[in-house]
């Protein structure tokens, strides 16, 4: 009952958060302000976080940071871009949207799989070279690949489908779509880590030697949490390629890899939803570093924010709002006798 | 009916260094066994061997008339074979409940279910009573960073158990814990099952001695003298060896 307690919780917090946050800015802001909000830092907020969220189930319940999960949330946006009709250039086509983003689905859960066993035996730094060296592999191999991937330039035009009459790139629809994605994945993970499953891939982080103790088989259970955050991060790629209307190498560059690694570590390692919010922080400086500074200089302002709350708050954002709360909850009333 | 436990010839080297040196051992069903010996003595190297931490370098290792020498550490609670450790290596982020979860599940199917079990579940109800068993019912929701360190090892206890050994191997039980603790930790050992083999570990002989069958004593990685508890304390050489009497 504690789990349908919890989860009832927080999908009620998430989904008010989600539905009132476009309401909220709509009746606020002029409409053109409102959907510039709605689509291009909410939007891509979750996006980042639904790519971020794989990264942070795997280092929170597993104790596993992965620096490849932007190149499996690549894996599955290429996948749809080569299969689907319309993209262009042409490389294989004719499949549907929904086919197409099976398929990329499929693949996503695949490469995390495969990820999770090529690195099944490593652990902290070498775990993240490991990663790293994937992610960069992947990176080098679809930018040399013109036959597959088109090289440099990329894969364009997906549009994605039309849906209610409405173009999937409306800004409403858009958001809707992945507000809903994020609001059950973000609700998946919290059910998951409660189940055998779960609680098995929590104690792995805590002690993998006393888990292979008790009968279970700590590699298949890692590589098996891998595949899941496959599955995440290709949900993520699937949107942020249709979002992008098309993918090319840098989207999953050594950058990217890096910026997921910010937005996971600015919102906070310590819970689920520090990636949703790493991934709004981050698009906000994205978005307004022109304003606030220089456009240019993006990366020295995100990497200031990064250093800050890294010396400020190693559990991030979160951690911050945790130790605020926690502080206020210490402090005696006025009136109070004193102790 | 064959031995729980069947070691012969076992032998494990690590570089240069001996650490156990053809160790032949036979424990029958129900018995109650205690390992002793001075510290790099090879006691915790042979239940590591015994439990599939790492193999043996020579011999062969038997339990319930199934060779284990090259089979890995998960097969063993698999069989009916629980362990604890040394210092407590427990799932310290998780409550006491969910250790226990995690303990009874490790042996049976469904290790990968992704459903969950309710409140009212088996497992559930199965934890509740192992944390009664170890005294622990009280802390059941605690998380387990919180515990002291007597309550972690009658955490530690309750997650051997909850595999439903059938050979029960205990590495110093009562390492750290307060003479006001060691009596309860006693009483726990005494109402064991007998249908469980009870294999320990201990320094303290009055943990050891009266829940004892029989009594193994090791040296250098060998097995010097093995005889009833009642006989163990007037041996010549346990008393030179282990006990710092009778030099000479």
């Amino acid at each position: 009952m504690n789990l349908a307690r919890t989860l009832l919780r927080a999908g009620g917090i998430g989904l008010a958060i989600l539905v009132l946050a476009p309401l909220a800015l709509r009746a606020m802001l002029p409409e053109n302000q409102a959907l510039f909000w709605i689509g291009n830092i909410f939007a891509r907020a979750l996006i980042y976080g639904i790519i971020a969220l794989s990264l942070t189930f795997l280092a929170t319940y597993g104790g596993f940071v992965s620096l490849a999960q932007m190149m499996v949330a690549g894996v599955a946006g290429y996948v749809l871009a080569i299969t689907v009709q319309g993209a262009v250039p042409v490389i294989i086509g004719g499949f549907g949207y929904p086919v197409a983003i099976l398929l990329a689905l499929g693949a996503a859960v695949l490469a995390g799989l495969a990820v999770g066993a090529i690195s099944a035996r490593t652990n902290d730094i070498y775990l993240l070279m490991i990663t790293l060296a994937l992610a960069v592999g992947f990176y080098r191999f679809v930018e040399t690949n013109i036959d597959w991937f088109n090289g440099y330039e990329g894969i364009r035009n997906v549009l994605g489908p039309d849906l209610l009459g409405r173009k999937f790139r409306d800004p409403i629809l858009f958001y809707a779509i992945a507000s809903a994605t994020a609001l059950s994945l973000y609700l998946g993970v919290i059910f998951l880590v409660r189940t055998p499953f779960g609680l098995a891939l929590q104690g792995i982080r805590d002690n993998p030697r006393r888990v292979s103790a008790l009968g279970y088989n700590v590699m298949l259970h890692r590589i098996v949490a891998f595949g899941i955050a496959g599955f995440i991060a290709g949900c993520g790629g699937v949107l942020a390629t249709i979002y992008n209307i098309g993918i090319s190498p840098g989207s999953i560059g050594l950058g990217a890899t890096m910026n997921l690694l910010i937005i996971s570590v600015i919102g906070g390692l310590g819970h689920p939803i520090g990636a949703f919010i790493g991934a709004l922080l981050f698009a906000i400086f994205d978005t307004f570093a022109a304003s606030i500074y220089d456009r240019d200089r993006f990366n020295t302002l995100i990497g200031a924010v990064f250093l800050s709350i890294v010396l400020i708050s190693p559990d991030g954002a979160l951690g911050m709002v945790r130790r605020l709360r926690e502080g206020f909850a210490r402090k005696p009333r006025a009136g109070a006798p004193p102790l | 009916m064959g031995n729980a436990l069947e070691l012969q010839d076992v032998g494990r080297r690590f570089g240069a260094l001996h650490a156990v040196k053809g160790v032949s051992l036979k424990v029958p069903p129900g018995q109650r066994h205690a390992i002793l010996g001075p510290n790099g003595a090879g006691k915790t190297t042979l239940f590591n061997l015994v439990c599939g931490d790492f193999p043996p370098t020579s011999g062969q290792i038997i339990a319930f008339g199934e060779d284990l020498t090259r089979r890995p550490a998960l097969h063993r609670a698999r069989i009916g074979i629980g362990r604890t450790y040394q210092t407590s290596l427990l799932f310290t982020g998780l409550s006491v409940l969910d250790n226990l979860l995690v303990a009874i599940r490790g042996a049976r199917k469904g290790r990968f279910s992704m459903l969950p079990s309710g409140a009212g579940g088996e497992d559930v109800t199965r934890a509740r009573e192992l944390a009664e068993r170890v005294r622990l019912a009280h802390r059941a929701d605690a998380e387990v960073a919180t515990l002291s360190h007597g309550q972690r090892r009658q955490l530690e206890l309750g997650m051997a158990l909850a595999c439903q050994p059938r050979l029960l191997m205990l590495d110093e039980p009562a390492a750290g814990l307060s003479p006001a603790e060691r009596p309860e930790l006693n009483q726990m050992l005494k109402d064991l099952p007998r249908d469980i083999t009870l294999i320990l570990i201990e320094h303290d002989m009055d943990v050891a001695l009266p829940i004892s069958d029989m009594v193994t004593v090791m040296k250098d990685g060998e097995i010097v003298v093995q005889e009833t508890p009642d006989k163990i304390t007037s041996n010549p050489v346990v008393n030179r060896i282990y006990l710092g009497q009778g030099h000479g």
